[in-house]
């Protein structure tokens, strides 16, 4: 009896150093989002402060931000990135990721261990003959926003790997069987492969609309200065310098609680499906 | 319905793996064709290239006089059952089986009607609008089967369907498809590695290795005359025993001489022996277990065995035995006539005396390994 009480003991007080630990741990990392948001709805002044609870509450900065500054074109801009690359990319990798885990043709090999090695170079190393390239076809400065969407598709379909690990562990028999019961190659991803697939469809869906949500370096140079071509990242970091800061620090808080909306939520109603597209290659989905 | 021919058929995978060779085969209207063989032999790529799942390396495949070389699997008109039943998770029972008919576009009255006449056919009716994954392995295999019966194809393909069942199920789904094959009126070809399947099921066994045929007949004619000693050791179970020894001519007759002993081969073999102009030679001689008896120790006719293992099975012992030359001989004893002596006299560390009639000797040629009496 004793034993098993000093037992209880232990566990109840390991549980609570831990359970202290990580209290901790997530106060520390929620502190700059409680910072933005209550720095979001202050009313006395468009300048940094040294505290942190607003002195007067106002929803004056999200009025300000969407009428006075150019957020909402930059917010536009984003959004249609977003939008337009989770439809491409997210297409582009399902195909590739089909092709490669399903169809056996020379070079197969060779590609994939190509597209490793040139996966393994940071993208903006070819920034500067992009920017030419998309120059001279128009697309840069207040052509970005196209420019920017032929960018981030173009490289999509590298990004195939996880798409490809949860494809391989669909047994093959099932295209099989659907191609002998008279599918074509296309319904048999349509109707077989696509339902099967739907948490990793909606983890590349999620990661192609993130990607160009938050990129900020290819978004800057495209713009190159242009305001109506900027991203919301470019927008508001432009709003960080010496002399905008001290008029625009509540409006650049605001334009960040936002940019956090819209993937928040996504990102709540889909994170079911998001943790099974991350774990879909160990677990057989 | 159709008629499968195949034409000097050879798989070659990359890296030069040499799977299946120079394979002719005509399969009739109706009938059913069983595949057998060891793992590797090349039955399912075989399979697999018929059902246009697989390239072919050389020769053609026609179904119903088309040659379907080129054709992909959904404009050659068959149905296959695979191994692993391939349902697809996502899809009730009712639309799996509706699947192939769905993408025929075929309207909605037609699909139920057919459905629920194969289901109760296959007595799944119970189960139509639950998910594969809520079912048992003989459940999921009906409804893999309602999914190429509900097609009405020329030719059904099987590939090993009975392998994932566990022995009591298998037998019973065994008996089924039997029952299927007289409902339902389909050229069918069966891939299987169990040789009692290959027996019960087929109306033509084809008996395979190393990518070649190595016979093709009825399951009577590959147990009773297999053509050389693979078939002969593959066929049957316990395995067919064999025993290096000579073949005697004196006149007429011929002689066998196992271990010392003297045995008659029984005159049909011998005519057959002659005719072919075989005189005294060196031989492998096989006997199946169950066409040995007990024969009277020290007599002419009869050599003497040690028991190692005795496994009752019921009604009958199989004898594991050693032969005077150390090779090892399988016999198979009936029990219902055996009384208590006879039966201890069976255990093991017991010599048993060993004979067998005439008529029960398979006789090959050591070097080709050919039946003496084959064409």
């Amino acid at each position: 009896m004793k034993k098993a009480s000093s037992i209880k003991r232990n566990r109840i007080l390991s549980n609570t150093a831990i359970y202290i630990i990580l209290v901790v741990m997530s106060i520390i990392w929620l502190i700059p989002f409680v910072f933005i948001l209550l720095q979001s709805f202050r009313g006395e002044t468009h300048a940094q402060v040294g505290y942190i609870l607003p002195k007067e509450w106002s929803i004056n900065n999200y009025v300000e931000l969407f009428t006075e500054t150019s957020f909402l074109k930059w917010y536009a801009n984003t959004l249609i990135c977003a939008c337009c690359n989770a439809v491409l990319q997210t297409m582009m990798v399902m195909m590739m990721a089909y092709a490669l885990s399903r169809l056996r043709f020379k070079g197969r090999k060779f590609l994939m261990n190509a597209m490793l090695i040139l996966g393994m170079f940071p993208g903006f190393l070819t920034m500067i003959i992009l920017y030419y390239i998309l120059k001279s076809m128009g697309l840069t400065q207040e052509g970005a926003v196209p420019g920017l969407i032929l960018v981030y598709f173009a490289s999509s379909g590298m990004g195939y790997y996880v798409f490809k690990g949860f494809l391989d562990t669909i047994p093959k028999s099932l295209d099989e069987a659907a191609r002998v019961d008279g599918a074509t190659r296309f319904q048999v991803m349509r109707k077989v492969i696509l339902p099967l697939s739907k948490p990793i469809v909606i983890y590349t869906v999620l990661t192609a609309f993130m990607a160009p949500w938050a990129d900020y370096i290819f978004a800057s140079y495209i713009a190159f200065g242009t305001s109506s071509g900027y991203n919301v990242a470019v927008g508001l970091y432009s709003w960080l310098t010496k002399d905008m800061i001290t008029s625009h620090f509540t409006l650049f808080c605001a334009g960040g609680v936002c940019i956090a909306v819209p993937i928040t939520i996504l990102f709540m109603c889909l994170q079911k499906y998001y943790v099974e597209g991350v774990t879909g290659g160990a677990v057989k989905g | 319905m159709a008629t499968v021919k195949l034409t000097n058929v050879k798989k070659v995978y990359d890296k030069n793996v040499v799977a299946v060779q120079d394979f002719n085969l005509d399969i009739a209207d109706k009938e059913f064709v069983v595949f057998v063989g060891p793992s590797g032999c090349g039955k399912s790529t075989t399979l697999r290239m018929i059902a246009g799942l697989e390239d072919i390396s050389e020769g053609t495949i026609e179904i119903d006089g088309v040659e379907v070389n080129d054709l992909e699997p959904r404009d050659r008109d068959i149905a296959m059952v695979f191994q692993n039943y391939a349902l697809y998770p996502h899809l009730t029972v009712f639309e799996n089986i509706a699947f192939p008919l769905r993408l025929k576009k075929v309207n909605n009255d037609t699909v139920y009607n057919k459905v629920t006449e194969v289901a109760e056919i296959l007595g799944i009716t119970d189960y139509l609008m639950r998910k594969p994954r809520a079912l048992s392995g003989g459940q999921r295999q009906r409804v893999a089967i309602g999914r190429a019966m509900v097609r009405d194809a020329k030719v059904l393909l099987m590939d090993e369907p009975l392998s994932n069942l566990d022995a009591k199920l298998r037998n019973q789904m065994r008996a089924e498809i039997i029952l299927l094959r007289q409902r339902i009126n389909s050229t069918f070809v069966y891939v299987t590695h169990d040789q009692t399947e290959a027996m019960t099921l087929g109306d033509r066994i084809v008996i395979m290795k190393d990518g070649f045929i190595q016979q093709v007949g009825t399951p009577e004619e590959v147990f009773d005359m297999p053509v050389n000693l693979f078939v002969a050791g593959f066929i049957g179970a316990p395995q067919m025993n064999f025993y290096n020894t000579e073949l005697v001519k004196e006149g007429n007759d011929y002689y066998v001489t196992p271990f010392g002993t003297k045995m008659k081969v029984s005159d049909k073999k011998a005519e057959g022996l002659r005719e072919k102009g075989v005189g005294s030679m060196s031989i492998v001689l096989g006997v199946r277990p169950e066409h040995i008896t007990q024969g009277t120790p020290g007599s002419k006719d009869a050599f003497t065995s040690k028991i190692l293992v005795n496994e009752m099975m019921g009604s009958e012992f199989h004898l594991h035995t050693t032969c005077p030359d150390g090779s090892e001989c399988i016999v198979r004893i009936p029990t219902l006539k055996l009384d208590h002596d006879a039966r201890l006299a069976l255990t093991a560390g017991h010599d048993i005396s060993i004979t067998f009639g005439g008529e029960a000797m398979h006789l090959f040629d050591p070097e080709t390994e050919r039946n003496l009496l084959a064409d």
